[in-house]
């Protein structure tokens, strides 16, 4: 009797929970599935428009690119969103490889040009942003320093301790920057470079940005990011000098794909078609969004964004996903350890 | 004499049938519920591992040899281990020492209610927040060298993460052996003190043998957390400290391989299963049975006050450790409120109109999916500790079983997670339930061993007597067993519902478009560099869950009146 009224109770806590735990997820028919990896304001900016001129809905949750490409994988026998928008070109190529993504060339994409796209299709650059040095100003000021204006300059016993690089293994960032110097140096100079640099390094951030704040704020000199962090820091309002080094620096090339076994196909084709064009690429400037677009069309009028001054050196995406890996490992044991 | 307990009635068939199943019921329940839960995604994510299927990051096998010949995964492994016992050793000292101030210094409430508070704080740590006021506080240039005036001192490395994981973990060392002091009978102390020991004898022959059972978990949980945890050493750790979870996550993450990743992640099984089989085997060998019957009546009378030195030290060391914990929320209160920290920082409530504009489902989201994992949560704790105190290989299974998503990196579980239910039998994706389902088997292992600690102090011949007096076994439950492991319980449930709010390297994979959660919109706002409105997020985290922990002790006082 009292068992039974204990079991009773039981199954109602059961009942209690299963209720509450059941949410269950219904996908609209009309709704695009998207991961990104652009924050928050960037994305909501692209989709808003979208929505406006075709009417279809966008639901999209974003992640760093790595998180994304482990989730994508991960749901491989079951998508869950129809489109990877804003990824960097890397994560494709290694997508690629696993056969999560699906070759698409997308209405007008011709007119991007070659380097910015994906030989088969599987990818499109639909945004570029620079590697740069960004230094806290005042730091600059009290030890009578310009803005380095060349690899060489990170060096100088000044900036000892005092510079914030990010983590190869994490962060995008730390990726590109490795790349500029191989394609400025050559590879074991860059490496020899580098483990001079180490000496001035305070530490390896986890992600691109982490050095930002500790920099604006000075507690650190400076660092290494891409243009577009640095100047969201800049237009907050904190005193950081933006320069690049006259060796040349490589760019990331911000790509959008659509993925294999997707649940709404037509609909991610007419976003791809529509994201290529170059419409979308004009809400960057509008919306203060520091992204360089790739399509030739699109003109800037920020002069931060004048890349005509600044030594950019183009870098070849299969070339940098087959050679990404080990150069990442090489960093590991040769600057780390 | 036909009123008794049916189950004693000899000879019928259908009670024994029922009594029987009524017993097996509940095991095989919650046997259910771990298979589906732990050991299921386990195997998937094994499956897949060693599947030939699409390779990319090289063989299962080829990763797994590659742990033990690289020199700097061996390193990282090798730091791992003495990383989380030094964090073991540390929390539960420091732990220990709170919890010894809560339950046998005396002092104003306030005080007390102040102090324990303080523990809270500590690992409510809202992610990315917290690390941000760690590097603000001890980062070079920052805080504490400056108050200090300590030139070029460096903090990352050792010393710092070990730090930060002590600070962030030692909560679950008090609430473990909070419960466990409070229930240690007085008069076993005052028994000692009679026949002449000093105090300091009967501190160590006496009180701290009791805590055996308390001390042991704690260092179990708290070595488990620091090797799953590698958010703190990817902040701290620096670039000369390398530690395996860490290495896990930029696997998976930096290096897009997620195979590579894993498979280092199972490497971290092997030294927790050695640590529990350590403990279980430490604490079996002896009782630690302090309630019993005469016992409990008496403990009303309190216990007696450690000597002026001692207090004073105890004290001394908890109040240092407080003021720094407090520096640290101190410091992310202060931005939530400014508009550009260093830079403007005039007064603004605008970080909080966007928090409570833009962020209010994900709030919402937060707290229903916390309430939904604490509340089950809790049962399933219940049962799973008072199920493995039966002994036997088939409770040191379950005991074992219920710690496996705990031990494991919190990026692998959410993997494993994500592809046991996107496809196959059991689709969950996209649903609160897998989220919840995370919380609850990630997370109840703190509660199941508090409580198994707690349940090591009880005479079973107190619930035995209650049975021969004619209560049913739910009855002896709810009257007997339950109020005197309340403390426990208790305890689990606050850090149930406090870490599914704070949670996020294993729920980043689980999100989805229909529920998004808090510490995915502060993750969100750190990358967006918008710090002010990350620390407004943070605040309202906190103040919420002080809130909710206040709800949860008022339940308690409703359901239970005897036992507050």
């Amino acid at each position: 009797m009292f068992r039974t009224r204990g079991l009773r109770r039981a199954v109602w806590a059961l009942a209690v929970f299963a209720a509450l735990a059941c949410g269950s997820a219904s996908y609209a028919a009309d709704t695009l599935n998207v991961y990104t990896i652009w924050s928050e304001r960037y994305a909501t900016e692209v989709f808003k428009a979208f929505t406006k001129d075709t009417g279809i809905q966008v639901r999209h949750l974003r992640f760093s690119s790595g998180e994304v490409l482990a989730r994508i994988i991960g749901e491989k026998s079951n998508p869950q969103v129809d489109v990877f928008f804003g990824g960097i070109a890397d994560a494709f190529v290694a997508g690629k490889k696993e056969g999560v993504f699906e070759a698409y060339v997308p209405k007008g994409a011709e007119a991007i040009p070659a380097k910015y796209r994906d030989p088969e299709g599987y990818w499109t650059g639909v945004a570029m942003d620079p590697i740069c040095f960004m230094f806290n100003a005042s730091f600059l000021k009290k030890n009578g320093l310009a803005a380095p204006a060349s690899w060489q300059d990170l060096l100088h016993p000044a900036y000892k301790n005092g510079l914030l690089m990010a983590d190869a293994r994490t962060s995008g960032t730390a990726v590109s920057r490795i790349f500029s110097l191989v394609k400025a140096m050559g590879e074991d100079e860059s490496f020899a470079y580098q483990k001079k640099l180490d000496g001035n390094v305070q530490q390896y951030t986890e992600s691109g940005a982490g050095g930002a704040l500790p920099i604006s704020r000075g507690q650190a000199a400076g660092g290494i990011f891409f243009i577009v962090d640095a100047l969201e820091m800049q237009q907050k309002g904190y005193d950081v000098a933006i320069s690049y080094p006259k060796e040349g620096v490589v760019y990331g090339v911000e790509a959008m794909g659509l993925i294999r076994g997707a649940k709404q196909p037509e609909l991610a084709k007419k976003f791809l078609d529509w994201a290529a064009g170059p419409e979308m690429q004009k809400i960057y400037e509008a919306q203060k969004i520091n992204l360089i677009p790739t399509h030739p069309e699109v003109r800037l009028q920020n002069p931060a964004l004048d890349m005509s001054g600044v030594n950019l050196l183009d870098l070849d995406i299969e070339w940098s996903g087959a050679n990404r890996k080990r150069l990442v490992e090489r960093w590991v044991k040769e600057i780390l350890k | 004499m036909g009123e008794r307990n049916p189950q004693i009635a000899p000879g019928n068939a259908f009670t024994r049938i029922t009594s029987a199943a009524a017993r097996i019921a509940p095991r095989a329940a919650i046997w259910l519920l771990l298979a589906l839960f732990v050991l299921y995604p386990l195997a998937r994510l094994l499956f897949m591992l060693f599947s030939s299927d699409g390779q990319a990051g090289g063989t299962g096998v080829a990763n797994l040899a590659g742990v033990f010949t690289d020199a700097y995964t061996r390193r990282a492994l090798g730091n791992s281990l003495l990383l989380a016992s030094s964090v073991g050793l540390c929390g539960t000292f420091l732990g220990f020492l709170f919890a010894f101030a809560v339950t046998r210094i005396d002092m104003p409430k306030g005080v007390r209610a102040f102090f324990s508070s303080v523990t809270v704080l500590s690992f409510v740590s809202p992610p990315f927040t917290g690390s941000i006021a760690l590097t603000l506080v001890l980062g070079p240039g920052g805080l504490l060298q400056r108050l200090l005036h300590l030139p070029d001192f460096t903090i990352y490395g050792f010393p710092g993460t070990l730090l930060a994981e002590t600070l962030t973990y030692f909560p679950l060392a008090f609430l473990t052996l909070a419960a466990v002091l409070g229930a240690i009978d007085p008069s076993c102390e005052d028994a000692a003190r009679g026949l002449g020991a000093s105090e300091g004898r009967v501190f160590r022959t006496v009180t701290l043998p009791l805590c055996v059972p308390g001390l042991a978990n704690s260092f179990l949980l708290l070595f488990a957390e620091s090797l799953a945890d590698f958010a703190t050493p990817l902040v701290m750790a620096g670039k000369s400290f390398p530690v395996l979870p860490t290495q896990v996550y930029l696997q998976i993450t930096g290096m897009y391989d997620l195979r590579g990743g894993a498979v280092i992640a199972f490497v971290l099984l092997l030294p927790a299963f050695a640590v529990f089989f350590a403990q279980r085997f430490w604490v079996n060998r002896r009782s630690y049975v302090t309630m019993t019957g005469t016992g409990f009546a008496r403990s009303r009378r309190g216990h007696a006050q450690p000597p002026r030195g001692v207090r004073a030290a105890i004290l001394g060391a908890i109040s240092v450790v407080t003021l720094f914990v407090l520096s640290l929320y101190a410091t992310i209160l202060v931005s939530s409120f400014v508009r550009v920290w260093g830079v403007d920082n005039s007064f603004t409530l605008d970080n909080y109109r966007f928090v409570f504009t833009s962020g209010l489902n994900s709030i919402a989201d937060s707290l229903l999916i916390a309430v939904a994992a604490a509340i089950p949560g809790t049962i399933l704790a219940l049962g799973v500790a008072l199920l493995s105190r039966r002994g036997g290989a088939s409770g040191a299974a379950l005991e074992f079983v219920s710690l496996v998503n705990y031990i494991l990196p919190g990026t692998v579980l959410g993997i494993a997670y994500l592809i046991a239910f996107n496809s196959g039998p059991i689709v969950l994706t996209g649903t609160m339930t897998i989220i919840v389902a995370l919380c609850v088997f990630r997370y109840d292992a703190t509660g199941i061993r508090s409580i198994i600690a707690s349940l090591r102090q009880l005479d079973p011949s107190l619930e035995e007597a209650s049975l021969s007096l004619g209560a049913s076994r739910f009855t002896t439950l709810r009257r007997v067993t339950l109020p005197l492991v309340l403390p426990a319980v208790k305890a689990g449930m606050r850090y149930l519902f406090t870490v599914s709010l704070t949670a996020i390297s294993a729920v980043i994979f689980l999100v989805s478009v229909n529920w998004s959660l808090l510490t995915v919109r502060i993750l969100q706002c750190i990358t967006e560099l918008m710090f002010a409105e990350a620390a407004a997020f943070s605040v309202v985290l906190v103040a919420i869950v002080f809130a909710a922990i206040g709800c949860i002790d008022l339940i308690f006082r409703f359901v239970c009146p005897r036992s507050s």
